[in-house]
């Protein structure tokens, strides 16, 4: 059909106008506050913990408890105080630049839209393991899969969740896993199969399974899919971030690193004239 | 749970370099103060005489690509930045400023916020670089040809409602042709330093015509960016930077207003709907 035969069809804006219909939830003065279905104030203030609400308003699903604490534990593994980790260095600038805490942290938390650390690998992480278990129960063996995803790197073993940069090993790994073991959780299917991948890597090439790979695993086993965990965790190292920018907020203004101008090594063009 | 054997984390002792490279600028260091430098140089050029001699996008120009832009670049350069300057108050994107403006948001914050939603994908910076890769990989392809396998072959893809971006740039907005886009398009594509990927879009773009479709904004950009050298990757800050100055002034427009100066949708119009 040509739209330049015919009047353009703009219903899904019209119907739009002026007016908000939202899926989620909403404010009426004097009434209540909604979220989701649950009444706020009454149904989850002081009720469920605010893991639970971050996960609720992420998904549109308030989970229990204790897969909410597991996620509030995995938040604190994934966000530590040391402004050499790339996020957390722009919340550092932005103290010594005397930003304000809000904008460094919501900067430092930008910087995780990264296709190298931050959200974005994890989403990654899940996706793979998820198609990696379709993979197995379609028959594909454990070291068929890693063969074929190594076969993708060149051979090497760059598999999303897997070979940790910068360090070999992931004592994060260990801590969550006594996090699952107190809260209750055995290991599921997606689970199973990481620590296969993980044993056929580290006989292959000595390297294993970092927090990505294990944290992929057991949402998957928890029926997350990728996206569900990129929205829940959009604000993943947010208190790192925090950390040092409050450090260097806290000293005298440029104090962070500060260059010399021979610190920097220009490579460009000599002095040339216009 | 199994008990399980992990390995102890170690360094891999990732060699990083020791100091910041740069091939863009330099700072020479006053001789009392390694710290101050006594001049800056762009591409090798004086500062100074950069400020008396060239003008802003000259300067744009030099800062990105590394040599001074010939006049026709400049002029095209020149001409997008006019044309792009400001979303308008209906965009997004300068909604978002506006929102900040008259919430009372730092003045600092509103640019910034501006920006990070004119990063969408969707008409946004977001979408500019796969513009670019688009154009890019087909302007050697006859443009009459490629749009009509692409209508022929996603015709299935179209969806049932809302706008189809047939491909990166070009599609139909709010189900019909855009047209300012397409008017940019046609004055740029007349400037001496248009080139292929302005040529090829407005063929790729009159194609789609028939079919409630043509130039996007994004493609526009994306097809200016591509003529002149931008790397694809740097398409999506530039589009930001050159729409900057709309969000900043509809924001700041908005921040010397009561906070009741922008719609607030009524009870009445705000409707819970679970599904």
């Amino acid at each position: 059909m040509s739209s330049t035969m015919t009047k353009p069809d703009t219903s899904l804006w019209d119907q739009q106008r002026n007016k908000i219909v939202s899926k989620k939830g909403g404010w009426f003065v004097g009434d209540g506050i909604y979220c989701h279905g649950y009444d706020m104030m009454d149904e989850l203030v002081g009720k469920v913990s605010y893991m639970q609400v971050v996960m609720l308003n992420a998904t549109g699903r308030l989970p229990e408890r204790h897969v909410a604490d597991w996620f509030e534990a995995v938040h604190i593994c994934l966000s530590w105080p040391d402004s050499r980790i790339w996020c957390n260095h722009i919340g550092a600038l932005g103290g010594t630049m005397r930003a304000s805490a809000v904008a460094s942290t919501v900067a430092g938390v930008l910087a995780t839209d990264s296709r190298s650390y931050g959200i974005k690998p994890l989403k990654e992480g899940v996706a793979f393991i998820q198609a990696a278990m379709a993979s197995l129960k379609g028959g594909l063996s454990v070291e068929a899969i890693v063969v074929n995803e190594c076969e993708k790197h060149g051979g090497k073993p760059y598999i999303m969740g897997y070979a940790r940069p910068i360090a070999k090993g992931d004592e994060r790994v260990l801590a969550m896993e006594l996090v699952a073991k107190n809260l209750d959780f055995s290991d599921g299917e997606h689970l199973k199969l990481a620590y296969d991948i993980d044993r056929e890597l580290l006989a292959r090439f000595n390297e294993g399974m970092n927090i990505n790979g294990y944290m992929s695993a057991f949402l998957s086993d928890q029926h997350f899919t990728p996206e569900e965990v990129y929205r829940i965790c959009a604000t993943l190292v947010a208190s790192g971030v925090s950390a040092c920018y409050v450090d260097m907020r806290d000293r005298p203004a440029e104090t962070f690193l500060p260059l010399r101008c021979d610190d920097i090594d220009f490579q460009g063009k000599p002095h040339r004239t216009l | 749970m199994e008990k399980r054997q992990h390995q102890k984390a170690t360094s891999r002792n990732d060699v990083f370099a020791d100091k910041i490279t740069t091939r863009i600028w330099e700072e020479v260091p006053s001789k009392g103060n390694p710290y101050i430098a006594a001049s800056h140089r762009c591409h090798g050029y004086d500062l100074l005489e950069l400020m008396q001699q060239k003008s802003y996008v000259e300067m744009f120009y030099l800062l990105f690509r590394g040599n001074l832009p010939s006049s026709d670049e400049c002029q095209l350069l020149e001409q997008l930045m006019v044309g792009l300057i400001n979303p308008g108050p209906r965009h997004p994107a300068t909604r978002a400023a506006m929102n900040a403006g008259v919430g009372k948001s730092d003045p600092q914050n509103v640019l910034p916020i501006g920006l990070i939603i004119m990063g969408g994908e969707h008409l946004g910076a977001g979408a500019v670089e796969d513009a670019i890769r688009f154009m890019r990989k087909h302007y050697k392809e006859d443009p009459i040809e490629t749009a009509e396998t692409m209508l022929t072959e996603l015709a299935e893809q179209r969806p049932q409602e809302g706008d189809w971006y047939i491909a990166p740039g070009f599609g139909s907005h709010f189900s019909g042709i855009e047209l300012m886009p397409s008017q940019l398009a046609s004055v740029l594509a007349k400037l001496p330093g248009s080139g292929s990927m302005l040529e090829w879009g407005e063929r790729f773009s009159s194609a789609l015509n028939k079919e409630g479709m043509g130039w996007l904004t994004v493609g526009v950009a994306a097809a200016v960016f591509a003529d002149l050298g931008f790397h694809p990757r740097y398409g999506a800050g530039l589009f930001q930077l050159l729409s900057a100055p709309g969000l900043l002034a509809h924001g700041m427009e908005q921040a010397n207003k009561p906070i009741t100066a922008m719609p607030f949708v009524s009870d009445s119009a705000y409707v819970i709907d679970y599904d």
